[in-house]
């Protein structure tokens, strides 16, 4: 099926098998390889992706199905060669180990702030409740968010603070 | 690699009627998508077309009235509901459960529709229906019937709903507005898992419901109990609707024994 998506704010227009998940479509007919897979089945948000200004499970949607939509992956996160906030927090706060989870985390950070504009700890474990780090690095994501978000004071509070 | 499919988006509910009348069981409807292509991935299921109903004119939204209570169409998602300021002030028991199920992400694909559909005995969102008394409405080209929710599930993953048939409407009653209840889901890990048991308590007027997940083949509810019955006895009423396995998550008599916990819980906190 002929199907057009914009991706990051450009138009890619192509033939798709009805089979086919977003995921794949992104990383193997366009060479968005930023999305990672990790499940395949909606439980890690490795694949994580704005569809309409919403974040999905970019394995669990068609390609089909985002006929006409607008598609934002972590390839649209710098700007001109210039790291967005959340990415330069990630990095100054040793949030990304091996990174394979780091464009869903980014994501699903982003529309975390955008609901959240100072997320408290508890609010940013919930947001990204949908996001695994199998390098458990989760301690140093949650400062990176507070540190984007200009509350890295917080951080004192998140100390052996697991429940 | 998915299983192959083709794939059909009906714009009408006529067009859609046909498609199913013609394809019967080889077609399966995609909403959310959340359990389904998880599902062709799985090989559970081999659909040969999908018919995808999020462009269905009037398949879209909530509504709600004093009169005729509260409307889910078939594409509202979780996060929908969460946000829906009539669900918040008359029925925050379908907002308690919608918010436990799954994780952020998954709940802005994720339907009601999908999650009643899909039939799981963990399914979060029954246990608030069976304590509202909400009913399924059910369409097909004949037309349409009308099933509560306690008859509406038959076993594990099985439903009323025939292959030309689709959950039109999700109906909440007016007169179940207004009550006190709350949700507990046990799971292994504090963020998104499936339960292990969940137990959900309303009390409305002069009724008291108590529904379970994840505690027998389908999600379950007693009969209307009245609101000043014993701790005791509400306890004996749940486990007569019960009846857990024990499996990979936990065992049976841990099952019972976590119910009955939920249930004392959850009659002390919504006769505070």
């Amino acid at each position: 099926m002929k199907i057009s998506v914009k991706i990051n704010g450009e138009l890619y227009e192509r033939d798709v098998a009805e089979n086919r998940t977003l995921l794949r479509f992104l990383r193997e007919d366009l060479g968005f390889t930023g999305t990672k897979e990790g499940c395949g089945a909606g439980e890690c948000g490795a694949c994580t992706v704005f569809m309409n200004g919403k974040t999905v499970n970019s394995c669990m949607v068609l390609a089909v199905e985002a006929d006409g939509a607008e598609i934002e992956t972590i390839e649209g996160e710098a700007k001109d060669g210039t790291l967005s906030k959340l990415q330069e927090a990630f990095d100054k706060n040793n949030a990304v180990q091996c990174g394979f989870c780091t464009s869903g985390m980014i994501m699903s950070a982003r529309e975390l702030i955008r609901i959240h504009p100072k997320p408290t700890v508890e609010e940013i474990k919930e947001g990204l409740e949908g996001n695994f780090c199998r390098c458990t690095g989760y301690q140093q994501i949650i400062e990176a968010v507070l540190d984007a978000t200009g509350q890295l004071e917080k951080k004192e509070g998140l100390k052996y603070a697991g429940k | 690699m998915l299983h192959q499919f083709s794939y059909a988006a009906p714009r009408s509910k006529s067009e859609l009627f046909s498609i199913l009348d013609d394809q019967g069981a080889n077609a399966k409807v995609l909403a959310g998508g959340t359990d389904l292509l998880v599902n062709i991935r799985n090989g559970v299921m081999k659909p040969r077309l999908v018919v995808d109903i999020k462009k269905v004119s009037g398949y879209q939204g909530i509504s709600y009235s004093p009169t005729e209570g509260l409307i889910f169409r078939p594409t509202v998602t979780i996060n929908e509901i969460l946000r829906d300021a009539s669900v918040r002030d008359h029925y925050p028991l379908l907002q308690e459960c919608g918010h436990d199920l799954a994780s952020y992400q998954v709940r802005n694909r994720a339907t009601i529709m999908g999650n009643v559909v899909n039939a799981s005995p963990c399914s979060d969102m029954a246990p608030a229906l069976l304590c509202l008394g909400a009913r399924a409405v059910i369409a097909s080209s004949k037309g349409t019937r009308e099933v509560p929710f306690k008859e509406f599930f038959t076993g594990v993953k099985k439903t009323v709903l025939s292959p030309t048939e689709v959950l039109e409407s999700i109906v909440v009653p007016a007169s179940s507005a207004g009550g006190r209840g709350a949700y507990r889901k046990l799971k292994r890990i504090n963020g998104h898992d499936l339960g292990i048991v969940g137990v959900a308590v309303y009390i409305q007027g002069d009724v008291l419901r108590i529904a379970a997940s994840s505690s027998a083949p389908t999600p379950v509810v007693t009969p209307d109990l009245p609101v000043d019955i014993s701790v005791e006895d509400a306890v004996a009423a749940t486990r007569k609707i019960i009846s857990p396995i024990s499996d990979v998550r936990c065992s049976k008599e841990y099952r019972e024994f976590m119910v009955e916990v939920f249930v004392k819980r959850l009659l002390a906190e919504v006769r505070k």
